[in-house]
């Protein structure tokens, strides 16, 4: 198959440099391995949460930040992407998730701190309006609402913790469950499950009844795992806020991310039914090159290998989550031009064994020349049209610093307009 | 996957995905059209993999639920490891059915080949009792077949004896010496044979006008009939029939399906669920209509003379589309003829899935699921919805009121094929 431009990956990094191609009138056929990472991570658009991986001092001015680490550490992905490029590409993102529906709060000028689903208090740039209530720069007093049955958000713990870092008195922060109608403890269920359910108007008053009846003190805000709808925005959110009679706010909880979800379904579905071609369920798994171009890329599509012919190639592939680095016992591959990206001893060194430590696998990716290209290990690009975006960047950990939604959209934008040169 | 030498890295690619890569990320749940329609359906994470790794050939199948998947694979699209979720279930439900014996539904909807070559023999009748609401009632009662759901429309007279009657030799198409580059045999399926001929004409005609030969050689239901309807024996005596008539071809033939599944059973499953020997040079030269269209296209081979078609239309790709890994090709297609104002609807499964619409006990869930895409046809308010499927097409129709039409037709209309 012959294409203009095609941009392989499906998480934030590859919507944004397939929606770049697509406002410059440029043809892109996005190609998606599998299933996006932002059922896994977003919830969130994170641009810089810490300056670096030993400070507990969250950045409050992110635009600020990149530019300060742009200067101190000219080899980061940032500073390859540009400060421009950040600006431009969240501009973009912006622009589409109101095109999308979607109604967001934030920008780059300021972090809010929101609480995460175990209490601790997480910097984000551009958040869903339905989380906004959180920001903990704001003073009323939290009471953190779970329900019977559903462990993936246990408020006492989130109440425990944030407790300590924030607030003042004991009434400052609170936990309560209630139980949901058809929800029995001990039956096995989801946050999409509860997610669907909240659809149902009569669900949704039932809840914000029994919440309602719940003791609580004039004034506070109620949080709540984001369950509030499964594809909607926020015709759920608003309406059971009203109904609970308190400012109400989500928490993201673990995978599935039904924040996540929202958002990349509606965004595949906005990009699609607009124009952009999708080739689904196509692992791309080689690349043919010729006098330092990549001629093709070959897809594993069912009954045989499906060759993609185009001028230039956007590699937004998400390192670990998406499956598109392979891990043998010593070495990290990548999948395009077999290129051994880290060496290791033995397995165990690319973990930390604490889980909360920076983990050295999160850094592991292709390296890039200035233009974003592959290159290799004598510094020279792999392919002169093929760019990388996201993930699978080396050299910067998005998860410890809370830059990985930035970066996405910083090197997605970037990727898309090397490729549109090239 | 983690594997000993960097060297065999490769291979390991290849391979399907053992059981132990499903990393339980729940990225399956997510998409699955059953799961966001229903919390009595525990999800395809649960019943595939999880489940598999409590599976033994010893034991006996475990099966609850597993019914209540409708065979869709868009957990397989969605899976990030690769997991081969579909074949995990597929294999349970057969297991179980083999235990406990299969019913009589199992039976007739495993065997819709019988069943239509039965209902096109007696046309006029079988049509009949299909709209009658009493034989309607005896056969919700008897076999378990939902009475609201309408039934195809059987042909008397057949696509095989239509080629054979229309074309010179029995079952082989016109040789056109020194003019044909190209040959195809089409597999056209039982669709095309029993229920809708005009699509295989059309085929033909699209084919033929491009100067490709086209052949017919004898074969059997594909099989996926009887793989949703926990009959893999069955399926894989098909399948082989088909394998083993289909090897036999020149080389230098290629096969066409007009039927996503149809195409998708030949490509993939004949090699990977059924196991198949021999199955996958088949599979390999096996193109879904349109994806064979585009390929002459970009080949500079397609007569792109098209008459100006001027209407509205909106495209619904089917799940089994997806797992082609081909993107869309009709929409590329249907792109290039003049007058065609193409819409792309991405509302996900319409939820027929096949037979699993069809059962007495689904066909509410059935529509259920379909009820978003429904909502979005009738807002879009088009001439006709194109899909590549034809069951998609039936429930589209039968949830919408809306007309539709596989894609090819607007190309034959754009050949002025009438």
């Amino acid at each position: 198959m012959k294409a203009d431009i095609a941009v392989v990956g499906s998480g934030l990094a590859a919507l944004v440099a397939t929606r770049t191609l697509q406002q410059a009138g440029r043809n892109a056929l996005l190609i998606w391995p599998g299933l996006s990472s932002l059922y896994f991570t977003y919830a969130t658009v994170d641009v810089l949460g810490y300056s670096d991986l030993t400070t507990t001092q969250p950045v409050d001015q992110p635009e600020a930040g990149v530019a300060q680490l742009i200067e101190d550490h000219p080899e980061h992905p940032y500073a390859l992407a540009g400060l421009d490029a950040l600006r431009s590409g969240t501009a973009l993102l912006t622009e589409w998730l109101r095109d999308a529906g979607f109604t967001w709060q934030g920008s780059l000028a300021r972090n809010l701190l929101l609480p995460t689903a175990i209490g601790t208090p997480k910097p984000s740039c551009l958040v869903p309006a339905s989380m906004a209530a959180g920001d903990l720069r704001r003073t009323e007093p939290i009471v953190f609402c779970g329900f019977h049955g559903y462990e993936d958000f246990v408020p006492e713990l989130a109440a425990a913790n944030l407790s300590r870092s924030w607030g003042g008195d004991d009434q400052s922060v609170r936990a309560i469950r209630v139980s949901l109608p058809g929800f029995e403890p001990g039956r096995l269920f989801t946050s999409i499950d509860i997610a669907r359910s909240f659809e149902d108007a009569a669900f949704r008053r039932e809840v914000a009844g029994r919440i309602r009846r719940e003791p609580a003190v004039d004034g506070v805000r109620i949080g709540m795992p984001a369950v509030l709808g499964l594809t909607h925005d926020m015709e759920v959110y608003s309406s059971f806020a009203a109904e609970v009679g308190h400012p109400v706010f989500e928490i993201p909880t673990l995978p599935p991310s039904v924040l996540g979800l929202r958002l990349f379904d509606r965004l595949r579905k906005h990009i699609q039914e607009s124009g952009v071609e999708m080739v689904w369920a196509a692992p791309a798994h080689a690349a043919e090159l010729s006098d330092g171009q990549c001629r093709r890329i070959l897809l594993k599509s069912a009954g045989r290998e499906q060759p993609i012919d185009a001028r230039a190639y956007v590699l937004a592939l998400e390192d670990t989550v998406d499956g598109a680095l392979r891990a043998g016992v010593h070495t990290v591959v990548d999948p395009f031009f077999h290129q051994a990206l880290a060496h290791h001893a033995v397995p165990t060194d690319r973990t930390d064994e604490s889980l909360f430590k920076p983990q050295p696998f999160a850094s592991v990716g292709y390296r890039v020349s200035n233009r974003l290209q592959p290159i290799g290990d004598d510094g020279r690009p792999l392919a002169g049209n093929v760019f990388v975006a996201g993930g699978a960047i080396a050299g910067y950990d998005p998860v410890g610093s809370k830059s990985r939604g930035g970066l996405a959209i910083a090197t997605g934008y970037r990727a898309a307009r090397e490729a549109m040169a090239a | 996957m983690i594997t000993d030498e960097i060297g065999t890295l490769s291979d390991t690619v290849e391979e399907a995905a053992p059981v132990e890569a499903c990393t339980k990320c729940t990225a399956c749940n997510t998409v699955c059209p059953v799961a966001r329609s229903t919390d009595i359906f525990r999800g395809p994470k649960f019943l595939g993999p999880e489940s598999e790794r409590y599976r033994s050939q010893a034991e006996a199948a475990v099966t609850a639920g597993l019914d209540l998947c409708s065979g869709c694979k868009l957990c397989e699209v969605t899976c990030p490891s690769q997991v081969t979720i579909q074949e995990y279930i597929r294999r349970a439900q057969n297991k179980g059915a083999e235990e406990r014996g299969r019913t009589l539904r199992d039976w007739v909807l495993g065997h819709t080949r019988l069943l239509s070559r039965f209902g096109s023999m007696t046309a006029p009748l079988a049509n009949f009792g299909n709209r009658n609401p009493l034989v309607r009632l005896v056969m919700e009662k008897v076999i378990g077949i939902h009475r609201k759901r309408p039934l195809p429309r059987y042909q008397w007279l057949t696509f095989e004896r239509w080629f054979k009657r229309n074309r010179s030799l029995p079952l082989v198409g016109r040789a056109r010496e020194g003019v044909s580059r190209r040959t195809v045999a089409y597999f056209y399926g039982c669709w095309v044979n029993y229920n809708e001929r005009r699509l295989g004409e059309m085929v033909v005609h699209i084919l033929e006008r491009n100067g490709i030969d086209v052949i017919v050689p004898k074969q059997q239901c594909c099989g996926i009939p009887a793989v949703v309807n926990s009959n893999i024996d069955l399926a894989r005596k098909y399948g082989a029939e088909n394998v083993r008539r289909l090897s036999g071809l020149p080389a230098n033939v290629d096969i066409i399906a007009s039927s996503t599944s149809c195409g998708l059973m030949l490509k993939h499953d004949y090699s990977h669920l059924l196991e198949i020997p021999g199955a996958e040079p088949v599979g390999a030269r096996t193109y879904d209509i349109c994806e064979y269209l585009w390929m002459l296209y970009e080949a500079g081979e397609l007569d792109i003379a098209f008459q100006p078609v001027e209407t509205r239309l909106l495209y619904h790709a089917p799940c089994h589309l997806k797992s082609h890994g081909m993107g869309y090709p009709a929409t590329r297609l249907l792109r290039l003829i003049p007058g065609v104002h193409l819409d792309e609807v991405d509302e996900g499964c319409c939820g027929i899935s096949g037979t699993f619409g069809v059962k007495v006990e689904k066909y509410d869930l059935s529509m259920k699921i379909g009820s978003r895409l429904f909502e979005a046809v009738k807002a879009a308010g088009t001439d006709s919805v194109l899909a590549d499927c034809e069951t998609c097409r039936l429930q589209v129709e039968h949830g919408t009121g809306a007309k539709s039409a596989h894609p090819v037709e607007i190309v034959a209309r754009a050949y002025g094929y009438r």
